[in-house]
């Protein structure tokens, strides 16, 4: 099996759909020449020229829209919002145009756009660089999030976000892109809705996102030292969300941790809370511990960064709270 | 500097302790104030509070070690500081020191950091309770549904959980604990089970035997009931939703306290050349729990309403089986009930409660045959049977007493 990092993973999925696709095209900013600002769109200019691999203006706004468009008239366009920070002036395209077009024309038309973007803290971008803020866009209905912590599953996601007919808001993570793992020979899609089990264990379910998948499997190898099994759980799409996943496997281990990097205040894991105590309450032998981000602006200076982000050992610390052994 | 942590004493009469579990590790941050460790007094189990704040450097005391009043159990002082290996002195406190109950472990008293000697009664501050959370079982669902499926009774678990709360490992270790009764059906073949005597059981054996010397009597009356089941029925219709319901046992309570402050003589303390007549009757309540018993005591009760004593009852019965009694539920008791009626037992004679003067022992309420005006009559009855230490009341004054709460059963308005 070929090995590909995180980045050319994301790459690989773009540059295959549209070889097979005159409909699939790119558009963002710096994307052509520069080959984006963290380097994913590299060399598809040269294969795919000036029309299909477009450079815009800085304006979300117009980005979004103008993908919006382009969609509901047929095409099957990939646009890069650079940080996912700058999502936010694209919220009215997002929100008020993309996530509704399909239920206000009664299935007239369709917006088959994905939209890239990335982020995240870990390597001191400041304070307007580094949120999470995927939580966000779980809350609108009509549209899906996908958020995928591997090569493999970066790339079968990409593909299937590509052809799905609704708009999708696709997000990586900046501290993954040299992440380099085996990946199949041949692209295939990914269900939305399916989370991967990543680590099978006995007594606490870690249901984790993006980076904090990767924290997770490190936590869990340590837990494992202390005679704690941890079972890690990664949901990889937040809309549609694998529900059965993860209340079968909280039901196996009684008890559940979720980690994310965002803030922990009205975060995805307030949602597989409330899921968990609903749907698997008479299964829960501690209460669901929560970890991710302090609730403030994510600092600049790295050693406060650190201190602000949550990392293998805030999993740990939940981990052994669940169990009692902390 | 470092400090010592010696074992405060919690109450009255209290010599040792054993420590049930440190809830902190050695290298922990303490906070002044924070539970530090569980330890099972004489009667009850409970959290102390840290005396100090610093890094738990050393703990002297191994869990389920007893140890006496007053001993070093742990060291708190700052990250990477010496421990004094001197070993922790004894710090013996004469056991007549309970007339100075008032005294605290005062030797071990260090001085803190800027030499400025610590708080000397810092070590027995009072024990906070554990949080209230409404009389409500603290277990988790998964526990709690374990528990109804095979029909084990969580109040009579203890949660080893984060807060003491009963998870579900405590229930299936409970359901794999064989029965009592069966214990002494399959004992026949092998060794005898040893049960080392601590804690409540200790207490229990030596209060019991204490008990055993005074020169106790007893005396037996029967009580027509009626009156106290349409009482007790007209409290019920009325008590508000989320009341406590009344029983017997605080009809009894009430009836017994007014009738002890008719009777004071009866509401007595022994000690030794001296008679003390208490001012108020603080009745005590005898509660089984799984490994002993225990007698919570209610105050005042003649100054508290039936409903009021039903309140208490349920909250101090709902403690005990939660094994959140503190040392001060348990003291200050004039006299005692114990009431087995519930398990269908006509009379009984109960063991005295010293230092106090009498124990009323209840049976059940029955339907028997009574003759009434010549006439033969089936009637709901009650026997009691009044134990008495006679080096504080005479046989006249407890049958006095006596008629008098059986009037007062018969004639609740009489209590008035």
């Amino acid at each position: 099996m070929p090995e590909l990092t995180y980045r050319e993973a994301v790459r690989d999925a773009m540059s295959e759909a549209m070889r097979r696709d005159d409909d699939v095209f790119i558009m963002g900013e710096d994307i052509a020449e520069m080959g984006g600002s963290m380097g994913v769109t590299q060399g598809m200019l040269d294969e795919f020229g000036p029309d299909r691999v477009r450079n815009t203006p800085i304006s979300e706004m117009a980005i979004v829209g103008a993908g919006i468009g382009a969609a509901v008239a047929g095409m099957r366009p990939i646009v890069e919002v650079m940080y996912q920070d700058f999502m936010t002036l694209a919220m009215e395209q997002l929100v008020q145009q993309a996530a509704k077009h399909r239920y206000m024309s009664g299935g007239q038309t369709k917006v088959p756009l994905t939209i890239r973007t990335q982020g995240g803290a870990g390597w001191s971008p400041g304070a307007q660089h580094a949120q999470q803020v995927e939580a966000w866009f779980v809350h609108v209905p009509g549209i899906k999030v996908v958020f995928p912590s591997t090569p493999e599953d970066v790339r079968g996601l990409l593909w299937t976000s590509i052809y799905d007919d609704n708009p999708v808001v696709f997000f990586e993570h900046r501290t993954l892109y040299n992440l380099k793992n085996e990946v199949p020979e041949a692209i295939e899609g990914m269900e939305l809705g399916k989370a991967r089990i990543h680590r099978e264990g006995e007594d606490v379910t870690v249901v984790a996102t993006g980076r904090l998948v990767h924290e997770a499997l490190s936590a869990a190898k340590e837990a494992e030292e202390d005679g704690i099994s941890v079972e890690v759980v990664d949901p990889r799409t937040l809309l549609p969300l694998d529900e059965e996943s993860i209340i079968g496997s909280v039901k196996k281990t009684n008890r559940c941790v979720v980690a994310h990097e965002a803030v922990v205040r009205m975060g995805f894991g307030a949602e597989i809370a409330a899921l968990v105590q609903h749907q698997a309450f008479d299964y829960l032998d501690a209460p669901v511990e929560r970890v991710g981000a302090k609730f403030a602006p994510i600092p600049f200076a790295p050693v406060m960064e650190e201190y602000v982000i949550p990392h293998a050992g805030d999993v740990l610390a939940a981990v052994k709270r669940t169990v009692g052994k902390e | 500097m470092s400090s010592q942590v010696t074992l405060p004493r919690l109450g009255q009469g209290m010599e040792s302790g054993t420590i049930v579990r440190w809830l902190k590790s050695e290298g922990d941050q303490v906070e002044k104030g924070e539970p530090l460790y569980e330890l099972d007094t004489e009667k009850v189990t409970q959290e102390v509070e840290a005396d100090a704040s610093g890094v738990l450097l050393k703990i002297l005391a191994g869990e389920g070690e007893e140890i006496e009043v007053g001993k070093a159990i742990a060291v708190i002082g700052e990250e990477g500081e010496d421990v004094p290996d001197a070993e922790p002195e004894a710090k013996e406190e004469p056991a007549e020191a309970d007339e100075e109950k008032e005294e605290e472990p005062k030797e071990a008293a260090p001085k803190s950091e800027n030499g400025r000697p610590e708080e000397p009664d810092a070590p027995a501050a009072a024990p906070e309770p554990q949080a209230d959370d409404g009389g409500r079982v603290k277990a988790s669902p998964l526990a709690r549904r374990i528990a109804r499926e095979k029909g084990i009774d969580l109040r009579a678990l203890r949660g080893t959980g984060p807060e003491g709360r009963i998870v579900a490992e405590d229930v299936e270790r409970a359901e794999a604990a064989p029965a009592p009764a069966a214990v002494t059906a399959a004992a026949p073949a092998g060794e005898a089970e040893v049960i080392p005597l601590t804690g409540m059981r200790k207490t229990i054996a030596r209060r019991m035997t204490e008990a055993w010397e005074a020169p106790a009597f007893q005396i037996t009356m029967t009580a027509d009931m009626g009156a106290a089941i349409r009482l007790r029925e007209a409290l019920v219709a009325r008590m508000a939703e989320g009341d406590a319901k009344p029983t017997y046992s605080d009809i009894l309570t009430k009836v017994c306290a007014v009738a002890l402050m008719r009777h004071r003589a009866v509401n007595a303390l022994f000690a030794g050349d001296e008679i003390h007549l208490q001012p108020t009757a603080s009745v005590g309540i005898a509660v089984a729990v799984p490994n002993g018993l225990v007698v919570p005591v209610l105050r005042s009760c003649e100054t508290k309403t039936i409903p009021q004593l039903a309140a208490e009852r349920a909250d101090v019965v709902q403690r005990t089986r939660e094994n959140k009694l503190k040392q001060e539920d348990l003291e200050g008791g004039t006299f005692t009930i114990s009431n087995l009626g519930m398990y269908g037992v006509e009379r009984f004679v109960a063991v005295l409660n010293p230092p106090q003067a009498a124990i009323l022992a209840v049976g059940a309420i029955e339907e028997r045959a009574v003759v009434r005006d010549g006439e033969l009559a089936a009637r709901p009855v009650m026997e009691m049977t009044l134990s008495c230490d006679h080096r504080s009341v005479d046989g006249a004054t407890a049958s006095e007493f006596l008629r008098t709460v059986k009037q007062f059963l018969e004639e609740p308005g009489l209590a008035l």
